[in-house]
């Protein structure tokens, strides 16, 4: 690594706007005392929750317990994504109009319509016919959100793979699934990886919209606690945070992925 | 063994042209015969290849394999390219499957075989065509004579009755051109039926039963091997021989 003139240009930069940022806070802004010591109690505590769980132990915090909704309904959507897209994107190369038609249907009213729109239709309409709870429709609704996109990267992997390898499998004798199923999807997944890491980067940042359907989700909690506390500060960077905790791990978890895959290249 | 009487296949280019690379198309193949064809780009001998395990679909005619009319819309055509093996210009080899997988994959899938049986048959055809000491390397870590030399394994794992050819040396390197024609010799010399598009006169001169000349979607000119290169009859023959000798 070698620091060039730019790269003393750029520091200067940063430096201004960082101290700038640092002196409209303190001389122009609001007096603001912090009280970071409010958060470790809203992650973990140890103590009783109510009169009728009085046990005195080590409980999570509603941060934490808004980190474990996020966390579980963006696993569950990003599987159900990626089902929902394999589908979409095999469909949308199809040779039958019909399946051709629907697909394409599918991704461009998924695509050009709001993600809370689709959450609320989904929610008030959709989940009061099929009596669904407030997770199955937040976790439908970024599934069926996010396999419009995943949809169209599968379909976008499989025709950068050779036609060859089509009619290499086809001429052995494979059928049309069976070829999909061991030769196109394999080297298809393995080449959108990355625009796939970051579909599943953009659910879990947009699992955040489910908080309006009343689920106790990540940014759900920190509302109710800033509502709760006033701590709004302190709360929404510790929540900015528990989102990076768990998007960077996915990020790492794509690279080791795509590393380990790379060694037939 | 492979009958193709009357067969026509048109193209249609981006801009709406046609382009008729089949016309009226027949001929005649026997169990165990070595057919080359050769002729100018664009003359249809790919696609002729093409049409006997229906990697393309002709317009009209009928091409029997076997006694089967393969375009026959109740026939599971999976079943006769079990039969049929093929070999293509650029390889087409797995990529992300290692030398022996490529070669197991498709007999398991397929054919039902077990993982040891598809090993088993896998290793002693590797070994035939000289490439064993590679088989668990990928395909990205092989020259392209190698790799050609394991699609040809892949194919014939499959225990076809008939090898196709569609110019399987076209995309090699000079040196690499002799390894591969030598695997498809000894193929040849065991009496494997066998449809070869080449541009490689020593191969057709020294194991072909017969040669096919195309040119614009019919044959010019066939006949031995022998009354070929000694004494064509038509002059777009000559003109042909002289351009590639």
């Amino acid at each position: 690594m070698t620091f060039t003139k730019r790269s003393i240009i750029t520091l200067v930069i940063l430096t201004i706007i960082v101290g700038s940022a640092y002196y409209f806070f303190t001389q122009k802004g609001i007096t603001y005392i912090w009280h970071w010591e409010k958060i470790p109690e809203m992650i973990f505590y140890h103590g009783a929750k109510s009169a009728d769980d009085p046990a005195i132990r080590l409980r999570m915090g509603v941060l934490m317990m808004g980190f474990m909704l996020t966390l579980k309904i963006s696993v569950a959507s990003i599987f159900f994504a990626v089902i929902i897209g394999t589908i979409v994107g095999i469909a949308r190369l199809s040779n039958e109009p019909v399946t051709r038609g629907l697909s394409l249907a599918y991704v461009e009213l998924i695509r050009n319509t709001p993600l809370l729109v689709q959450i609320y239709i989904i929610y008030f309409f959709v989940g009061t016919m099929l009596r669904l709870s407030a997770f199955a429709a937040g976790t439908a609704a970024l599934a069926i959100f996010a396999g419009a996109y995943v949809g169209e990267i599968v379909r976008g992997g499989i025709q950068s793979i050779h036609k060859g390898q089509m009619e290499a499998s086809r001429s052995l004798g494979m059928s049309y699934a069976k070829a999909m199923r061991y030769i196109i999807l394999p080297q298809a997944f393995k080449r959108i990886i990355p625009p796939l890491a970051g579909q599943f980067i953009s659910l879990v940042k947009d699992s955040s919209l489910v908080s309006v359907i009343a689920l106790a989700d990540l940014t759900f909690q920190a509302i109710q606690g800033v509502a709760r506390s006033y701590h709004a500060f302190e709360i929404y960077f510790t929540v900015a945070f528990l989102y990076l905790v768990m998007t960077f791990t996915l990020s790492m978890a794509t690279q080791y992925i795509e590393r380990r895959l790379a060694i037939s290249d | 063994m492979i009958k193709a009487t009357n067969v026509y296949k048109t193209f249609k280019t981006p801009d709406h042209r046609e382009v008729k690379a089949l016309v009226d198309f027949s001929t005649d193949i026997k169990k165990g015969e070595v057919v080359v064809i050769i002729g100018p780009s664009g003359s249809g001998k790919s696609t002729f290849l093409r049409c006997l395990n229906r990697l393309e679909e002709i317009d009209s005619g009928d091409v029997i394999i076997d006694g089967v009319n393969i375009n026959d819309k109740k026939v599971n055509i999976n079943k006769i390219r079990e039969e049929i093996g093929m070999v293509f210009q650029l390889f087409n080899l797995f990529p992300h499957k290692t030398v022996l997988q490529n070669v197991t994959l498709p007999q398991m899938v397929v054919r039902n075989r077990s993982k040891n049986e598809a090993s088993e048959v896998a290793r002693g055809l590797l070994k035939k065509v000289g490439i064993l000491e590679k088989e668990n390397g990928y395909p990205s870590q092989l020259s392209g004579g190698q790799q050609q030399r394991v699609a040809i394994a892949r194919a014939l794992a499959m225990h076809p009755k008939i090898m196709l050819f569609d110019e399987a040396t076209s995309a090699l390197d000079p040196e690499m051109i002799g390894e591969v024609l030598d695997v498809m010799k000894n193929l040849a010399r065991e009496g494997m039926t066998m449809v070869v598009v080449t541009h490689e006169m020593g191969f057709a001169r020294e194991v072909s039963d017969r040669v096919v000349f195309m040119d614009e979607g019919k044959i010019v000119e066939e006949g031995t091997a022998e009354h070929f290169f000694t004494n064509p009859t038509h002059e777009r023959t000559k003109l042909f021989l002289s351009q590639i000798l």
